[in-house]
């Protein structure tokens, strides 16, 4: 089946101050699917999410480079006019964040700044996106009392239909159900459910389960690297590297002690792969080997070939803009660190 | 083994301390209230607030002091819009366009610190120098504006406190739907914050029309009723300063009865801008 591609992420670096919150992660989040970013707190999930829609921006000492494209075009460009991206992306926080005006105005407001004046339309929009994130029944008597009077998985739904009013293109979703009670959290689950095959959508969660059944593709982060990611069924039933699959049983995550290290810059597939095997076979059962290439070929093949070999890989990892990195640990029939 | 310093006893020690703390304040707007209430009541008339000061005895013995009342309320509500138009556009530009380390919002704040506890003597000397320097008189106009400068620091910083209040994630929420910050500052930040503005012009206001010294030199006294920016003008500190300075015990109390018409007249606006600002803000997020 062909994917089609809606956000691009191309060598994206984020810094704040002087910490380095995502580390050159590259990858494509598909069009009209869920796509889910996993990882432990403090992995910059969030980052990676508010990178999309150029709110990273807006904390203090925040830097961004490479590049992140919608659609083609790359929102970091000086020309993108960051209003206009924001409306394409709709957000939904961790905490419901309604505005102090009433039910009604919360949904009116997006399209109201956005230049749509006549009252006879915008009673429509707030009527259907308050149908279509299933709030409308709850609230049609009281359109114009207080947001903040709802409860908070109403206000969460509140949020969501004020964020399908600017007619987004992509839904982004900010651990979306983590302050909300079992009921209201499985609301807005078949809400996303319901909407992905309108919207893209890219949910950060912290929890595995809502992954499992949610998500259409999966990303993986782990201290800003970008692990691994694929399709959901892939990841979470039958994951490739070590950190993913420590992660996925909730063990421990830590760094494979290395025991060599292997340059094979400058040298082509599959030259340096014998060179790798070689250096495999001096070392014992279980030791860690960690091999540098600077091409992307090189960083396919590789793994594959010594996959091939009987020996397993624990992880594929992106360095910088050249190098890539592979660790594998000779294979003596399981994960030993 | 006994223990001296049981916890019950430490604990009893500080909730007396706070409870005269509480007393002292308490009481002492009571007593305040009281010795105004007591030795201005029975000077207190309709003639008071309806007539002009009349029947010699300097500043008066008869007559009113409605020249005083009017000139007090058109100075204060005159400089307390003045300093909204400078506070308000800067406090936006602190809290949303400025970073939250800018060495320009520091030093802002800085300043308003500082002048905030300029005495309000000093901005009168600065409100006459100013005054002569733009060729004016004592008059209405300048006592507005030295009555906004002292203002100023007041309003802004206590509005920059309630600004800084507002939690990111509103902002961010409106950001994200594609608002520009002029639309967050209008729409989304200014309403949630209403409440305290409110407050803040307030405690400006009650600030501003009490004041003596600042307009003894720039807005200077007369007995006619305010008629003219260019003009002097009267004002109820200044009158209460004059009338209880006589040697004359029927015109010192006349003092009383016009600083319980002060303090009557801040209380009306405190408690007239708090239905106000409570019918706006009925949206507001707790």
């Amino acid at each position: 089946m062909e994917i089609k591609t809606h956000i691009s992420v191309k060598n994206l670096n984020i810094w704040y101050g002087q910490h380095q919150a995502i580390n050159n992660i590259s990858i494509d989040i598909p069009d009209k699917k869920i796509t889910a970013i996993i990882g432990p707190s403090g992995c910059g999930k969030s980052t990676l999410l508010k990178s999309f829609n150029r709110l990273i921006e807006l904390q203090d000492g925040a830097k961004v480079s490479g590049k992140v494209l919608v659609d083609g075009e790359d929102i970091y460009d000086p020309k993108v006019e960051v209003t206009h991206l924001r409306k394409k992306m709709g957000l939904l926080s961790q905490r419901p964040q309604v505005l102090p005006v009433s039910i009604y105005e919360n949904v009116a407001y997006g399209p109201r700044i956005h230049g749509i004046k006549d009252k006879k339309k915008l009673d429509e929009i707030v009527q259907r996106y308050l149908i279509e994130s299933n709030l409308w029944d709850e609230v049609r008597g009281r359109l114009n009392s207080s947001a903040s009077k709802l409860s908070i998985g109403q206000q969460q739904r509140l949020c969501l239909a004020r964020g399908l009013a600017v007619e987004p293109e992509v839904i982004l979703g900010d651990e979306p159900t983590s302050a909300l009670d079992p009921l209201s959290a499985e609301c807005i689950e078949q809400r996303l459910l319901e909407l992905k095959n309108k919207y893209t959508i890219v949910l950060v969660t912290h929890i595995l389960r809502q992954a499992k059944r949610l998500a259409d593709y999966i990303i993986f982060l782990y201290l800003g690297n970008l692990i691994e990611h694929g399709p959901a069924e892939e990841v979470l039933n039958n994951p490739k590297y070590l950190k993913t699959k420590n992660y996925l049983e909730g063990k421990f995550i830590e760094e494979p002690k290395i025991n060599k290290e292997l340059n094979l810059k400058r040298t082509a597939y599959p030259n340096n792969f014998v060179t790798a095997k070689l250096a495999l076979g001096d070392l014992e059962f279980g030791h860690i080997v960690k091999i540098i290439v600077d091409n992307e070929s090189s960083a396919i093949e590789i793994p594959k070939a010594i996959e091939h070999e009987g020996h397993k890989i624990l992880e594929v990892r992106k360095l910088n803009q050249n190098d890539w990195e592979i660790v594998v640990q000779k294979h003596n029939g399981g994960y030993v660190i | 083994m006994v223990r001296l310093r049981s916890p019950q006893v430490e604990e009893n020690i500080f909730i007396g301390l706070m409870i005269a703390s509480t007393f002292i304040v308490v009481s002492s707007l009571i007593l305040i209230l009281a010795t105004i209430f007591i030795k201005g009541f029975p000077a207190l008339n309709l003639d008071m607030i309806t007539k002009t000061p009349k029947g010699g005895y300097y500043l008066g013995k008869e007559g009113g002091v409605l020249n005083a009342i009017l000139g007090s309320l058109i100075l204060g509500i005159g400089a307390t819009f003045l300093a909204l138009l400078v506070s308000l556009p800067l406090v936006f530009y602190l809290n949303l366009y400025l970073k939250k380390n800018s060495k320009l919002a520091l030093a802002a704040r800085f300043s308003l610190d500082v002048l905030w506890g300029i005495p309000s003597i000093v901005y009168g000397a600065f409100g006459f120098i100013l005054m002569m320097f733009f060729g004016l008189r004592a008059s209405l106009l300048a006592g507005t504006i030295t009555i906004a400068l002292l203002i100023i620091p007041i309003m802004a910083r206590s509005m920059d406190e309630v600004l800084k209040m507002i939690p990111f994630e509103l902002k961010e929420a409106s950001y994200a739907l594609g608002a520009t910050k002029l639309e967050t500052a209008i729409k989304v930040i200014f309403r949630q914050a209403l409440p305290g503005i409110f407050t803040a012009i307030l405690i400006a206001f009650g600030r501003g029309i009490g004041d003596a010294a600042a307009v003894l030199f720039t807005a200077s006294f007369t007995d006619s009723l305010p008629y003219s920016l260019f003009k002097p003008v009267a004002t109820l500190p200044l009158a209460i300063f004059f009338q209880l300075g006589t040697p004359f015990p029927e015109v010192q109390q006349r003092g009383y009865a016009s600083a319980l018409i002060l303090t009557i007249i801040i209380l009306c606006i405190s408690i007239f801008s708090r239905i106000l600002s409570g019918k706006f803000t009925k949206h507001t997020i707790k």
